[in-house]
């Protein structure tokens, strides 16, 4: 029995260890916190490789946490599973991969980025924590514990959110951030808790296996939907997404994107696993797809007006998350009717979740470059900024390449997973395409905008003193480079490994039951 | 005594989840129509309140003891205990939620000077 | 070529769109190769045309500023504009009333 059927319960315990001990590394000086704060991403980083090789070679991975064996998910013939068991698919993998490589760049760029501010040892601690309700999120196979991750995760963004209490604007976007998320928590908690009364069970699996469509799921359903649709950022709940973007500090905001990324993961495990085939009528992915084409356009033309950099880039996260939403919510529709799925429903399930990978990497380097322009010209005005890319050859040229693969611009990866998404859209109605498209043109106008005011145009007196940032800040910002370009490069590849195993494991809910269910001895 | 035994039972039956529906409505009440940051912070806590209410009531057995198997003796039924695990955790959740909603609410109010809700509208548009 | 990425209704090669780019480009730059070698940098021949104004030497006096970009576009749709920007007020309790409706709204229309 080798160790790696350990690595579910290693990827929560890493970061975890990694937040509670980050105080006793930070007696030694600002060395040895720097160095475990790198040394814990990276490890995250590598575990999840690893796990997601193991899946790759096994399957679904159960993990029965505190249980005699760790797959003895029945125990001596009870036939509901009783204790918090971990499920991890192709899907929950991949999330995990995004999620920690996001995790480690703005680690590296927070190195430098947070020097002058004091107070770094809990901002590591709670950083870290951040991460393991995000890899929990993911991981998870129990409803509850799903919600904890979840509060874990929102409590400890609503700290870094508010991070510079010295700024009102700050505790003000923390403030509003909080109010919003601990109602959808509680309406989460509220669903959680109708799932219980109803089949006395919280594993995931094990609901939806006795899963019937009555009036308390329905509520349950909809309870969920707009809780998560909210956590994610989509339209008419997106109103904290601009807000809290802005100010937190730019490494914590790559790692909300990628925290946001893990409410969507939910979801999409409540719509397709838990739910699947019981869903009913298409109420639900219509609704899924309207909130996404809304997103999409609303955040885009709010986008276009905004005079602050990362508001301007908070805003076309909210449109960005409409494309995955769109795109998973057609391959919904297509849940039912195994031709329409073959035709154009799995085209768009593979769209969205490539989208979810490149988006979650080039938003994230949009934020980092956005926090290097921040630390080094001091302003985030984009009419105080002009002319830095003379003095910023690097931030600049990593700025074209992730405003260029958010625009839709071929060669770039985010190319390829629109292409997927126009063209299963249009073949479900032509309209949802024209959305996506018309979004895609104003997401390069706007930022050809914010390239011309920022980068380009006469040098200013007033940025004189101004220098390329910090060596570390530089290989954040290029991990996410890296991963853009190798995207870039290998589609078919990052298709076939990636993509396509977590969009079948999707669809497969089957498979997801019998995984826990199926177990023990 | 014996008008009281005839009298259906008000404890079990549907009561306690229209209490729970009445917490909740008030409490989403006071979330959006009151101006004074406090009293939303007391509507979350009214929220919470009745999630909880739910999640422990769910697990009511009619006449059932308590869920221990040492000392409840020669019964038929417990009432079940995990819900009352998960609405321990809930709880501490909430503590802490409501730890940070107040201390959050201290900080605004010395960087702004006022408790209500429509002043502090710095970040909009 | 050797890679790639097969939608349903058609197909997407990075690589030979890098080849069409690279002849693009070397077409591009063969034109430029044909101008004329007799320029001289640092002197009048280099400067921006400014309306026939003298240039200013400080770089914000002749920068566009963000706020006035795409002004066409935003005057066009200024109704609509107006009625968007209003609804983004800043207030903490329509963000959670702009879920509850959303909520009510599903929850009618899943429950019929």
């Amino acid at each position: 029995m080798n160790w790696n059927i350990h690595l579910p319960a290693l990827i929560i315990a890493v970061p975890l260890l990694g937040a509670f001990a980050a105080p006793l590394a930070g007696l030694g000086g600002k060395v040895t916190r720097n160095i475990w704060f790198v040394a814990v991403s990276i490890a995250t980083v590598a575990l999840s490789i690893m796990l997601w090789q193991h899946v790759q070679a096994e399957g679904v991975v159960v993990y029965v946490l505190g249980g005699e064996s760790w797959n003895l998910t029945l125990p001596s013939g009870l036939s509901w599973p009783i204790r918090i068991i971990l499920e991890v698919d192709a899907f929950s993998a991949f999330m995990a991969i995004v999620g920690s490589i996001a995790a480690m760049a703005g680690a590296f760029f927070s190195l430098r980025f947070m020097e002058r501010f004091s107070g770094l040892d809990k901002f590591v601690s709670l950083y870290f924590l951040l991460m393991a309700g995000m890899l929990g999120m993911e991981l998870t196979g129990d409803l509850f514990n799903f919600f904890v991750f979840l509060e874990i995760a929102s409590v400890a963004s609503f700290g870094l959110v508010a991070f510079w209490r010295d700024r009102p604007e700050a505790v003000e976007a923390g403030f509003k951030y909080m109010i919003v998320s601990t109602v959808a928590a509680m309406l989460v908690l509220i669903a959680v808790g109708f799932f219980y009364g109803r089949y006395n069970a919280v594993n995931m699996a094990a609901v939806a296996r006795m899963m019937h469509f009555g009036y308390p799921e329905k509520i349950a359903l909809v309870f969920l939907v707009t809780a998560l649709a909210m956590k994610c950022g989509a339209v008419p709940m997106h109103m904290w997404t601009p807000d809290a973007y802005t100010e937190a500090p730019a490494g914590v905001t790559c790692l909300l994107v990628a925290v946001s990324q893990a409410s969507l993961y939910g979801l999409f495990r409540v719509c397709f696993s838990l739910y699947g085939a019981s869903l009913g009528s298409s109420v639900v992915p219509w609704t899924i797809i309207v909130l996404g084409v809304l997103s999409m356009f609303i955040g885009v033309t709010m986008a276009v007006i905004q005079k602050e950099i990362k508001r301007l880039m908070a805003y076309h996260s909210v449109s960005q998350i409409g494309y995955i939403l769109l795109g998973l919510g057609v391959g919904l529709l297509a849940l039912k009717d195994p031709q329409a799925m073959a035709d154009y429903g799995f085209t768009a399930m593979k769209g969205g979740i490539y989208h979810l990978f490149n988006y979650t990497m080039y938003k994230g380097l949009l934020f980092l470059t956005a926090g290097a322009l921040f630390y080094a010209a001091g302003s985030r005005n984009l009419n105080d900024l002009g002319g830095l890319a003379r003095v910023m050859p690097h931030t600049a040229f990593m700025f074209v390449i992730a405003a260029a693969a958010i625009a839709g611009l071929p060669p770039f990866n985010g190319f390829v997973s629109k292409l997927l998404i126009y063209e299963s859209t249009f073949a479900v109605y032509p309209v949802l395409a024209i959305a996506a498209l018309v979004t895609s043109v104003l997401t390069l106008a706007s930022f050809v905008k914010v390239f011309q005011t920022a980068f380009l145009g006469p040098a200013k007196s007033v940025f004189a003193n101004v220098r390329e940032v910090p060596a570390t800040m530089l290989v954040g910002m290029s991990i996410l480079t890296v991963v853009v370009i190798g995207l870039t490069l290998l589609p078919t590849w990052s298709l076939a490994n990636l993509v396509e195993p977590a969009a079948k494991a999707l669809v497969d809910q089957a498979g997801y039951i019998s995984a826990v269910m199926g177990g023990g001895l | 005594m014996r008008k009281q035994e005839a009298r259906r039972p008000a404890m079990t039956g549907n009561m306690p989840f229209l209490v729970v529906g009445i917490l909740f409505f008030l409490g989403l009440y006071a979330i959006l129509f009151e101006r004074n940051l406090i009293k939303i912070a007391i509507g979350i806590t009214l929220l919470e309140a009745s999630a909880n209410l739910l999640l422990i009531v769910l697990g009511y057995r009619t006449g059932g003891s308590i869920p221990v198997f040492t000392l409840a003796g020669d019964v038929q039924t417990m009432t079940l205990p995990t819900p009352q695990a998960l609405t321990l955790t809930a709880i501490v959740i909430g503590l802490a939620t409501s730890a940070l909603l107040l201390s959050l609410i201290m900080m605004l109010y010395k960087h702004y000077g006022t408790l209500d809700v429509r002043e502090i509208r710095r970040l909009r548009g | 070529m050797w890679s790639k990425v097969y939608t349903g209704f058609g197909y997407w090669d990075v690589y030979t769109w890098l080849i069409f780019f690279a002849i693009a480009a070397g077409l591009v730059l063969w034109l430029r190769s044909l101008g004329r070698k007799d320029y001289k940098e640092g002197t009048d021949q280099d400067e921006i045309f400014y309306g026939g104004n003298v240039v200013p030497e400080e770089g914000s006096e002749i920068q566009v500023p963000a706020s006035s970009a795409y002004w066409g576009f935003t005057e066009a749709l200024k109704g609509y504009y107006e009625v968007l920007v209003e609804m983004h007020s800043g207030d903490a309790r329509e963000y959670v009333g702009y879920m509850v409706l959303t909520a009510s709204v599903l929850a009618v229309l899943v429950l019929l």
